[in-house]
């Protein structure tokens, strides 16, 4: 009764609009997927048990595992020291490098695998260099294979392994080090017992999204890897587009999104702070599942790093001192690792001014033709413009329910939060073909397949995830006494909000819309899904160009798209970045 | 204190207030009466529900059971906008997005005052706080000191009838503090507003209340004027928890003292009323009203104006304040001393 009562006081229906978009779209259909998957009501594991006959799939499972954890295992090898570099440089260094590292995760997913079949390709940039220069006589095949799989995804996977890990890192207060070097210790196990331990939630973090990521896989596998690179998302794919047995193609939906679970839950263990290990042992009831959901949220909340990455400026780090040989090895180090990260996006950049009737580099001749054949040509234009169109409403649609189911969430007693929580973030958390399927389904029962409304609703379950974490973050730092003090200056509820509350976490709703934006923008499995065939996104139109022919004007799309980062930093910068005025430079009021 | 003891009109009453936070009690079964223009603090230890009693009145917590009336009207059904109260937060809550002048206006722009008017309100509470020069500033660019002044001018620029305070110096250093409570004393003078104060700071407490009510694990367990509280403390928690208190228990010296204590009680003497001299210096004249004892001295504190001892008595340590004054015997940890006090001085105070 008491609780009730409670519930009654708290703001938490403004989480309803969030839930209701997301219970329709995505909530419901899976639900009912999972009842297809065992043949409801007769319930059976009959599709399952079909899906473990074939050998295939069995292999595509495994291989689905290798792969991830090997990518996992690379960015954890190349990541881990590149953020300890980041964070031990000068910092100004570190912001430059911060910002480089933070381009490639804000720049679309297409454009940077299109660059890698460009680089990789069999008349791509490394064959022909080798070619020219005599050094091989036929092309190495190079693309179609594993290792492409692997230069692919870890490229793509590396920032977000480095964000969290230099947010954890800078966190770390450097007398920790040097007070462990006074008691004897020499430098690495200083590193070793002081430095390591403390970045561990760092590192959990980045390889529990990296992981995730990797094993939902679909865009960059499908296009870099040969056809026994499949993962279980192009298998799942060419379910879908093949067979459309829609209690097979459940089955292995949901094949895919219990080995996820079950990944997550075992890296989800808190390996790094053994401070809840105890008392989760001491709770037995169900909740005691409830706290590695929790850590599970704060690990997303890594996600919105680039947005965050105001704060690390804030503290100030001192490289320690070091040998000659070191910073060499060090700078080398870091040298290489931007190079592998940017290099891609400069080569298509050079590439989409060749003026040949081939992609070629270096260009023989230099022309925008490629550029004038995109704004010349209705169907790319037509397809930005819906883009934009789509995105424009996902992101105003999803940061208003957003922040309106953050602000509720926030006023919500803990446990009821971290539950809301971690369902409104399932549709970022499941591989994205899983969503997809899920969301095709629950559009087919609304007839809105093939709208533009449909896609806007499923771009939006993705994009509502990102600015609840990202608001909500914003609203964990904001001194609910504020409130208190307007509301004692006899300031009514709305007054309260659009007065001091929105004032004060703006920075975090622009953060969040910014990425509601950039996830419609750049998404391409679940628009193919929902798309049927009569809306055309820009993603959709360059995936279909990356698949079946390589139209160069793909090369000034992919450029032209190379520079939105930039303008996304921008409005970082001019939403989050601002700094409060100090005592000597009197801003004028900002809010009049 | 007197003219105020004159009007006694009631401004403030709780009626049987209980606030639970599920199975806990922050307040129990609360009842008080604050009187117009009167300041009265709630003093308590950390958990005692003295923080949560503000709350209460300010509006952000209902109460379980009872209720609460300001000027003699229920406000259970209020919500806090709608409270007219006047707030000094612990952190003052300055809006950090709003320079000093904004902040100062949002109060009287939330009652529809006009532009013009705003401006001389806020130019006119300005100097009374000394901060005029510092009217464009933002909350950050200014000391603890002066946040501090700017969240009593904005709890006080509407003329509110109630003003209340939330450990209002907690985050100010001891120097800063002293100034403030004189201007904090000064301005509720001026303002003749009925003031509600929480602080754990026994010394806040006593230099700026008419009155002060003693909680403890959401109880009141005294109220009364500083003096009469600290002079006849009504148990061994007040005695203790407002200043320092030494009991006399198993002392074993005097039969006279035994036989006047009220079953239950403690004897309790305060450290600054027990006078010290050399063991072999004889007893006073007037020995009758006295009652002595013989100790070791266990340690020494030096305190500027103040000389602290703790002297062994049988089992019992006793703390003694003596003012450091010229031509005084000094001693030292080991010396044997008599310690003397009146028995008028002796208190009996519940347990």
């Amino acid at each position: 009764m008491q609780t009730l009562q409670k519930l009654g006081r708290m703001p938490i229906g403004l989480t309803v609009p969030a839930l209701t978009i997301l219970l329709v779209v995505f909530g419901l259909p899976i639900v009912l997927l999972f009842l297809t998957s065992v043949n409801a009501p007769a319930l059976s594991l009959s599709n399952y048990q079909a899906f473990l006959r074939q050998p295939a799939n069995v292999r595509v499972l495994f291989q689905t595992i290798q792969v991830s954890v090997v990518a996992t295992a690379i960015c954890l090898i190349i990541g881990y020291p590149m953020a300890y570099l980041i964070t031990a440089a000068s910092k100004r260094v570190r912001m430059v490098l911060l910002v480089l590292v933070i381009i490639p995760y804000l720049t679309s997913l297409l454009v940077r695998t299109y660059a890698w079949i460009v680089i990789l390709g069999d008349s791509g940039l490394i064959n022909n260099l080798l070619l020219s220069t005599g050094l091989i006589s036929s092309p190495l095949s190079l693309i179609y294979s594993r290792m492409a799989v692997y230069i692919g995804m870890v490229h793509i996977m590396l920032p977000v392994m480095i964000l969290p890990l230099v947010s954890v890192m800078m966190g770390i207060d450097k007398s920790l080090v040097a007070a462990a070097r006074s008691m004897g210790a020499p430098p690495f196990a200083a590193f070793w017992r002081v430095f390591l331990p403390l970045s561990l939630p760092g590192l959990r973090s980045g390889l529990l999204l990296v992981f995730v990521f990797c094993l939902g896989f679909y865009i960059t596998p499908a296009a870099l890897g040969g056809l026994r690179d499949a993962m279980l998302s192009t298998l799942i794919a060419a379910q879908v587009a093949s067979s459309f047995n829609m209690a097979q193609t459940a089955a292995s939906a949901f094949i895919l999104l219990g080995i996820a679970a079950v990944m997550l839950s075992v890296l989800g263990l808190d390996l790094a702070d053994t401070k809840t290990h105890g008392t989760r042992l001491a709770r037995k009831s169900w909740r005691s599942g409830l706290p590695s959901f929790r850590a599970l949220t704060r690990d997303l909340n890594e996600l919105a790093s680039p947005y965050r990455a105001k704060r690390w400026t804030a503290k100030l780090y001192q490289a320690g001192g070091s040998s000659g040989l070191w910073t060499t090895l060090g700078t080398l180090f870091v040298l290489l690792v931007m190079l592998y990260l940017l290099f891609p996006s400069v080569v298509v950049i050079i590439m989409s001014f060749s003026g040949g009737e081939f992609l070629e580099f270096p260009p023989s001749t230099l022309s925008l033709k490629w550029y004038s054949s995109f704004f010349g040509d209705p169907s790319w234009t037509g397809a930005a413009w819906m883009s934009i169109q789509i995105g424009v409403a996902v992101a105003v649609l999803s940061t208003i329910v957003g922040t309106l189911a953050a602000y509720g969430l926030n006023r919500t007693f803990p446990r009821l939060r971290s539950f809301l929580t971690l369902i409104i973030l399932a549709p970022i958390t499941f591989p994205s073909i899983v969503v997809g399927i899920a969301a095709y389904f629950g559009l087919l029962n609304l007839g809105l397949i093939g709208t533009k409304t449909g896609i806007i609703l499923t771009h939006s379950i993705g994009a509502i995830a990102y600015v609840v974490v990202i608001v909500s973050a914003t609203l964990a730092n904001f001194d609910r006494r504020l409130e208190q003090a307007a509301k004692s200056m006899r300031a009514g509820p709305l007054q309260t909000f659009r007065r001091v509350t929105l004032p004060l976490i703006r920075p975090g709703v622009m953060g969040g819309a910014l990425f509601a934006f950039i996830h419609s923008f750049d998404e391409v499995v679940k628009t193919s899904l929902v798309s049927g065939f009569s809306v055309r996104t820009l993603p959709l139109k360059m995936w279909e160009n990356i698949r079946n022919q390589i139209d160069p004007t793909i090369a000034a799309v992919a450029s032209l798209l190379i520079l939105l980062p930039l303008l996304w930093l921008l409005v970082l910068y001019v939403t989050g970045w601002r700094p409060r005025p100090r005592a000597q430079n009197v801003l004028p009021d900002a809010v009049s | 204190m007197l003219e105020k003891s004159l009007i006694q009109a009631t401004q403030i009453e709780f009626h049987r207030v209980t606030k639970m936070y599920g199975p806990v009690a922050a307040v129990r079964d609360l009842s008080l009466t604050v009187h117009r223009g009167e300041f009265l603090t709630i003093l308590g230890p950390s958990g005692s529900g003295k923080t949560t009693t503000l709350m209460l009145l300010a509006g952000f917590e209902a109460p379980t059971k009872g209720d609460i009336l300001i000027a003699g009207k229920s406000v259970a059904a209020v919500p806090s906008y709608r409270r007219d109260q006047g707030i000094v937060f612990q952190s003052y809550a300055l809006f950090p997005h709003l320079t000093v002048r904004r902040n100062l206006e949002f109060p009287l722009e939330m009652r529809g005052i006009k532009a013009t008017e705003r401006t001389a309100r806020v130019d006119r509470i300005l100097e009374r706080v000394h901060l005029s020069d510092f009217c464009d500033r933002m909350p950050s660019q200014l000391s603890g000191g002066q946040q501090q002044r700017v969240a009593l001018a904005r709890a006080l620029i509407a003329d509110p009838p109630v003003l209340l305070l939330d450990e209002p110096l907690g985050a100010l250093d001891r120097n800063l503090r002293e100034q403030m409570q004189v201007e904090i004393k000064s301005l509720h003078k001026d303002f003749g507003i009925t003031t509600v104060c929480v602080t754990h700071d026994q010394e806040e407490a006593l230099t700026l209340s008419d009155r002060i009510v003693v909680m403890r694990e959401g109880r009141i367990e005294q109220t009364d004027t500083p003096e009469a509280l600290y002079d006849r403390p009504a148990n061994r928690f007040v005695a203790s928890f407002l200043g320092e208190a030494n009991i006399l228990e198993n002392l074993g010296f005097d039969r006279e003292l035994v036989a006047t204590q009220p079953p239950g009680t403690f004897a309790m003497i305060r450290p600054e009323r027990i006078c010290v001299f050399p063991a072999d210096k004889t007893k006073r004249a007037d020995a009758g009203q006295r009652q002595s004892v013989t100790g070791t001295v266990d340690d020494m504190i030096y305190a500027g104006p103040l000389r602290k001892y703790r002297v062994r008595v049988g089992n019992s340590l006793l703390m003694v304040r003596e003012h450091v004054a010229s031509g005084q015997d000094i001693f030292r940890p080991g010396d044997e001393v008599r310690l003397e006090w009146l028995s008028s001085d002796i208190r009996f105070v519940a347990a």
